[in-house]
């Protein structure tokens, strides 16, 4: 068994730890170097009816009417860390419906699934994060050990033991799932054709997978799987649509939301990076 | 490119463009170009026989029929057109007048022959003016033809002479000539060149004589004063690409000196004492100075320098700074602040405050906080001085935190490092198994719960059983009654019909926030279509949203209000201004991780002062119109040197007697406010002994707690070995805005307003340091180290204990939140009239109503006559205080007046202290939550600008 996001940190304190560092993202050091377009943000993640949120323990249960808005910035939070992550070939969109449902895709660049691109959904357990961990189903079950033929569920939980709040993290499933296409494991399989072919025969693995990958991609252009105006759909390259959207991708500059120009001296620093005192750069009018 | 619209303002009277001024006669002829020439020649003919003679005529006849000819010929060659162009275009020639005019040198023989016969003021006066009219409306450049600049300039050179100067009737003519020649000067620099290059002879020493001429009238009132500066102006500017120019300013004339100094004598006459009877006044607004002609003066003079700065030669820039904080901040402002009447305090830190708001230059406002965070008066730093004021009980202290709000919202990082993160940057005020939670942030709204949940019992009540409709029903119309009574929280349902709110809200007005009518963009500030673009929103701006949403709920139930619709705001506030402050911080130098800069090789902050005279070093001034609390808590040590007389005037002696009548009849005090007292002197003694105990404790705790002895070893190398293991400390800013957060209960509303404002303020930085001590609830701190949500909890024990003791409590609750809405609905309605151009936004002080400032300020030489006008103006808002006053207190009639004012003002206090405690709660946890959910900005280099 491997636990894929295994902590080193003991504390049962739920509070108290942190998301350390020697977790930040083993794998991401390996495939950091191409810098990736922003992700789409045009996401709002959103709660189910205020009903199903009452996510923290309102002890007093006094102001449990904010509970909406902690589940609903919990996922919020959880998306910003995705976003901050640069997850390198992967795309995630909160759903319009529920914040709880994420629709997402996966870019692979190179190895056996090389030009794949497979869509998925997140599903988030509304008692998160107390719950169990999120379940990540492809659309098209692709042809993997980890990945169920039928259902194209992906095994999160083998990484995930136990989910922990604090500790484990949305983006942490999608990186994941984004390794287990460079990084093949066929123990205790969901798929056990794929597992013993992996093992056997690899070269008739290979085949297989290149026509999952062949498949999926024919399927591309199909309709969202469920009906959601933020549902990811892809559509052949039309230029008077894409290039527009491209450019506008490629020249975003995002600034404070009432931000007027010129309306405030800001981004005032006189100190030297390095130094921790005031007015120690040079800016080169000196003053004696 | 400012320079340029800038230029154009300056420029009233292009060429061409005549403004029926009557300096020159009418023309006599609009003939033909031959004509004109023929006209004017048969005038020059005729004055040059008058001129050609020998003896110099002190006839009168010969004078006048000299003007009369001079008068005809200038008028002509004013209206003359140039030439016809060359073909190809180029330069035109000089039309037939002018060439004659440079060929037969006619200007500079009339000048002559004025000079030789004396120029009496009359003439100079009519000469002044005549060149004036020349430059002002010729249809040709003149001044680049040495013919004409060189009488100018000895016509000038006599204005300037020590002997015949400049008769103070003519000084008008003579600035407005100057700033004429300034002007076309600007819109040709070679003239520049020319005057600075082809100055005669006799005027050598001063080659920019203009310059020189236009100096003295620098700080002048009126239109003269701005004439002169803007023609200053427009020489900076034409200097800023000349250095040979720009080095002569620098070198040898007096510019920067006059201004700097000129600031200091401005300075000088501005009122001692500010003179304001309003209970919440604590900082000049524009309204506030624009009727005191002193204050005008400094200003004017101010953004003269601010505009300088901005378009001068970066020698002439760096000149002037230099003048400004040697010869104005040090000299000037550094003893002003330090006077020891407390008015003279709350004048000069008012003005401080003032003065920073105002100046929009970089380089201007990096010399003033230079002075504030560097410069040393007596030992401290302005900076200390002013940080020791925040604890005094009076209306210093409402103007010293309005001046560090204004700091505050500079998001310098120099002013952020000095009053607060170098002491956060040891990383000692942490446990050091706490180290990485840092930069943590409120993913699960845990610390926004621990928040929330600080909000007394008693203050969650349903309104209190309303009795008292009718009167309810003037404050908040009818129909809205029902609304208000179901709700927790009613501030917030009050005005749904109510235009958006101005983007620069006092913090009053923050208590009728309003039922946002769109999307994302909140009460205020421009609403972003929704929707539109996808691509441009992260998830931190505003989008469609899902029809479940809580917040698409509330917008559907504009109606039936509930109280975290109130919420709802405080989280757009709060996402506006982690927004704001995240951008405007995102070129410093360093993240402020605790990682970076890193804890082991900062130097080690300052010590704590070893006593602590922030508290005893000033008197309480205030009276009951002030709205001050006259509580000391009786654990509390008396100040000291309260009254030794200096400075104070018999007003404020005759307040100090009856405060200290006051504090002598709180003693018997009913028993449930001796518990309360008990436990507040209880609470100082601890804070005492803890300080004391501390150090024991911290070794206690860390050989206690496992594998922190191990760490502390870890952390110890870093640290010089002959240093004393300091006590954690997280500096003098932040342990007295907690100590007086903790005195919440006693301070007035206005303090209260400020001091939250602040502390909002600071919890809107996004470096984890900062924002890890201040919001992130689950932080265990050193045991010496308060965390704010301590200090929270024993202001809610405190507000708890009151409610208990006070069974009217709910009732007065509701009436306070009511007048608070009121209030603010005034403020609101006080659209920020007229910003002034050049400056920042003035949003910290848009709490009163305008025309009060005028009214007091105006009076300041006479100190009755301003009483009286600031009790007329004052009428107004005294209303709604009254009535809340009497509803409060209704029937206590029999108690002595003073016994029952103080009572009053005890309860009055507490009571609002219970409901800005409750907002400030909801403020503090909004932001711990939107920090989550807030994306930091690209270095500005990264992103370009």
């Amino acid at each position: 068994h491997t636990n894929f996001w295994k902590s080193n940190n003991k504390s049962d304190n739920e509070e108290q730890g942190g998301h350390g560092e020697q977790r930040s993202s083993p794998a991401r050091l390996s495939f950091g170097k191409k810098q990736l377009p922003p992700i789409p943000k045009n996401a709002a993640p959103i709660t189910k009816p205020a009903s199903t949120g009452t996510p923290t323990q309102s002890a007093n249960g006094t102001h449990a009417s904010y509970g909406p808005f902690y589940l609903e910035y919990s996922l919020l939070a959880e998306f910003t860390l995705v976003i901050k992550q640069k997850l390198p070939g992967i795309y995630v969109q909160p759903s319009y419906k529920s914040a709880l449902m994420w629709f997402g895709v996966i870019f692979i660049r190179h190895g056996l699934y090389q030009d794949g691109v497979f869509k998925f959904t997140v599903y988030i357990p509304d008692n998160y994060p107390d719950g169990e961990c999120p379940k990540l189903v492809f659309d098209i079950p692709v042809f993997h050990p980890l990945v169920d033929p039928v259902s194209g569920e992906l095994d999160v939980r083998r990484a995930f033991t136990k989910w922990r709040r604090n500790h484990n993290h949305i983006w942490q499933v999608l990186m994941y799932a984004r390794t287990i296409f460079y990084k093949i494991n066929t123990t205790e399989p969901l798929n056990p054709e794929a597992a013993v072919l992996y093992e056997k025969d690899v070269h008739l693995f290979k085949s297989k997978v290149v026509d999952s990958v062949k498949l999926c991609n024919s399927h591309l252009f199909d309709q969202p799987k469920i009906d959601d105006p933020y549902a990811i759909s892809f559509s052949p390259w039309n230029p008077a649509v894409h290039e527009e959207a491209k450019e506008r991708m490629f020249t975003y500059k995002r600034r404070p939301e009432d931000h007027h120009k010129g309306t405030q001296v800001s981004g005032l620093s006189w100190v030297k990076p390095g130094s921790t005192q005031p007015f120690s750069k040079d800016d080169g009018s000196p003053q004696s | 490119m400012e320079c340029m619209s800038w230029l154009s303002r300056l420029n009233p009277r292009g060429p061409g463009s005549r403004s029926g001024r009557s300096a020159a006669p009418s023309s006599p002829c609009t003939a033909d170009p031959e004509t004109c020439l023929m006209v004017f020649e048969n005038h020059w003919r005729q004055v040059s026989w008058v001129l050609e003679k020998h003896e110099p005529s002190s006839s009168s006849d010969d004078l006048t029929a000299v003007r009369n000819h001079t008068d005809q010929m200038l008028c002509l060659l004013a209206e003359e057109r140039p030439a016809e162009s060359p073909e190809g275009g180029g330069v035109p020639p000089m039309g037939p007048i002018l060439e004659l005019v440079v060929t037969e040198n006619i200007l500079e023989c009339l000048v002559q022959w004025h000079l030789r016969r004396g120029l009496d003021p009359d003439s100079q006066g009519a000469l002044l003016k005549l060149f004036e009219m020349l430059i002002g409306q010729s249809q040709q450049p003149l001044l680049q033809h040495t013919a004409v600049l060189h009488p100018l300039l000895r016509l000038l050179g006599a204005c300037a002479d020590p002997e015949l100067g400049c008769p103070s009737a003519l000084e008008n003519s003579l600035v407005l000539l100057l700033n004429q020649i300034c002007v076309s000067m600007a819109r040709q620099p070679v003239v520049l060149e020319m005057l600075f290059r082809a100055a005669p002879a006799q005027q050598g020493s001063t080659n920019l004589l203009i310059f020189s001429l236009l100096v003295p009238f620098i700080h002048r009132d009126g239109a003269i004063g701005q004439q002169a500066r803007d023609a200053l102006l427009l020489v900076m500017a034409a200097s800023a690409s000349h250095e040979a120019v720009a080095r002569y300013i620098a070198e040898n004339s007096y510019f920067c000196p006059v201004l700097a100094t000129g600031l200091s004598a401005l300075y000088s006459s501005l009122p001692r004492k500010i003179e304001v009877r309003g209970d919440d006044w604590h900082a000049l607004r524009r309204e506030d100075w624009m009727c005191v002609s002193s204050l005008v003066l400094f200003m004017n003079s101010l953004e003269f320098c601010n505009a300088v700065v901005q378009v001068a030669h970066p020698l002439v820039r760096s000149q002037l700074l230099d003048y400004l904080h040697n010869g104005f901040l040090v000299p000037v402002m550094g003893p002003a602040l330090h006077k020891s009447s407390v008015d003279e305090m709350i004048a000069s830190t008012a003005y401080l405050d003032l003065f920073l708001r105002s100046v929009s230059e970089t380089s201007l406002l990096k010399t003033f906080l230079r002075f504030i965070l560097l410069h040393r008066h007596d030992n401290d730093t302005i900076l200390d001085t002013l940080l020791t004021r925040i604890s005094s009980n009076s209306r210093l202290c409402m103007v010293s935190l309005s001046l560090f709000r204004t700091l505050l919202s500079l998001n310098c990082e120099d002013v952020m490092l000095q009053l607060v993160l170098r002491y956060l940057l040891p990383c000692t005020h942490v446990m050091l198994s706490q180290r990485r939670a840092i930069r943590d942030t409120d993913l699960y709204g845990k610390s926004a719960d621990k928040f929330l949940s600080l909000i007394p019992e008693c203050c969650r009540l349903n309104a209190a059983p309303s009795t008292e409709r009718d009167e309810d029903s003037a404050f908040w119309g009818k129909g809205e009654q029902q609304t208000v009574e179901k709700e927790k929280f009613t501030l917030t349902a009050v005005v749904i019909k109510t235009p958006p709110r101005p983007s620069t809200p006092s913090r009053l007005a923050f208590f009728i926030r309003q039922q946002s009518s769109g999307g994302g963009s909140g009460g205020g500030g421009p609403s972003t279509p929704t929707g539109m673009e996808p691509l441009q929103s992260g998830p931190s701006s505003s989008h469609p949203l899902s029809p479940d949403s809580p917040m698409h709920q509330q917008q559907t139930h504009t109606e039936c209000l509930d109280w975290d619709s109130g919420y709802l705001e405080y989280l757009k506030d709060a996402r506006r201004g982690i927004e704001h402050c995240s951008w405007a911080c995102r070129d410093w130098s360093a993240p402020y991780d605790g990682e970076n800069p890193s804890p082991n090789t900062v130097p080690p902050p300052p010590p704590p002062p070893t006593s602590n005279p922030s508290m005893a070093m000033f008197p309480e001034h205030f009276s009951f119109q002030q709205g001050g609390s006259s509580n000391t808590p009786p654990g509390e040590p008396q100040p000291p040197g309260d009254s030794n007389g200096q400075g104070i005037s018999i007003e404020a002696f005759t307040q100090e007697l009856r405060e200290l009548e006051d504090r002598v009849k709180e003693r018997s005090r009913p028993a449930c406010q001796e518990e309360d007292t008990a436990r507040e002197s209880l609470s100082a003694e601890r804070q005492e002994e803890e300080q004391q105990l501390s150090s024991a404790l911290e070794v206690k705790l860390t050989g206690d707690t496992k594998g922190e002895g191990t760490v502390v070893g870890l952390c110890s190398p870093a640290r010089p070995l002959n240093q004393p293991a300091s006590q954690p400390y997280t500096g003098p800013f932040m342990v007295v805005l907690f100590a007086k957060l903790e005195n919440m209960l006693q301070n007035s509303l206005y303090v209260n307003i400020l001091l939250t404002g602040i502390v909002a303020q600071l919890a809107c930085y996004p470096q984890p340091l900062l924002r890890s001590f201040l919001l992130n609830t689950n932080m265990v701190f050193q045991p010496s180290v308060k965390s704010l949500i301590q200090v929270l909890g024993s202001v809610k024990n405190r507000i708890e204990a009151f409610a208990a003791s006070h069974e009217d409590f709910p009732a007065m609750l509701k009436k306070a939140q009511q007048y608070l809405v009121a209030r603010g609905k005034v403020d609101w309605t006080d659209s920020p009239a007229a910003v002034p151009p050049l400056r920042r936004s003035d949003s910290l002080v848009k709490s009163r109503k305008p025309s009060l400032g005028d009214l007091i300020l105006r009076h300041t030489n006479s100190p009755t006559r301003a009483r009286h006008a600031a009790q007329l103006a004052l009428a107004h808002v005294r209303d709604g205080g009254q009535s809340l006053h009497s509803a409060l207190f209704k029937g206590s009639a029999g108690a002595s007046g003073l016994e029952k004012q103080a009572e009053a003002l005890r309860v009055k206090n507490a009571v609002y202290c219970a409901v800005i405690f409750c907002e400030f709660l909801k403020e503090l946890a909004a932001l711990a939550q939107e920090h989550a959910v807030s994306l930091p900005f690209p270095h500005s280099q990264e992103a370009e600008e």
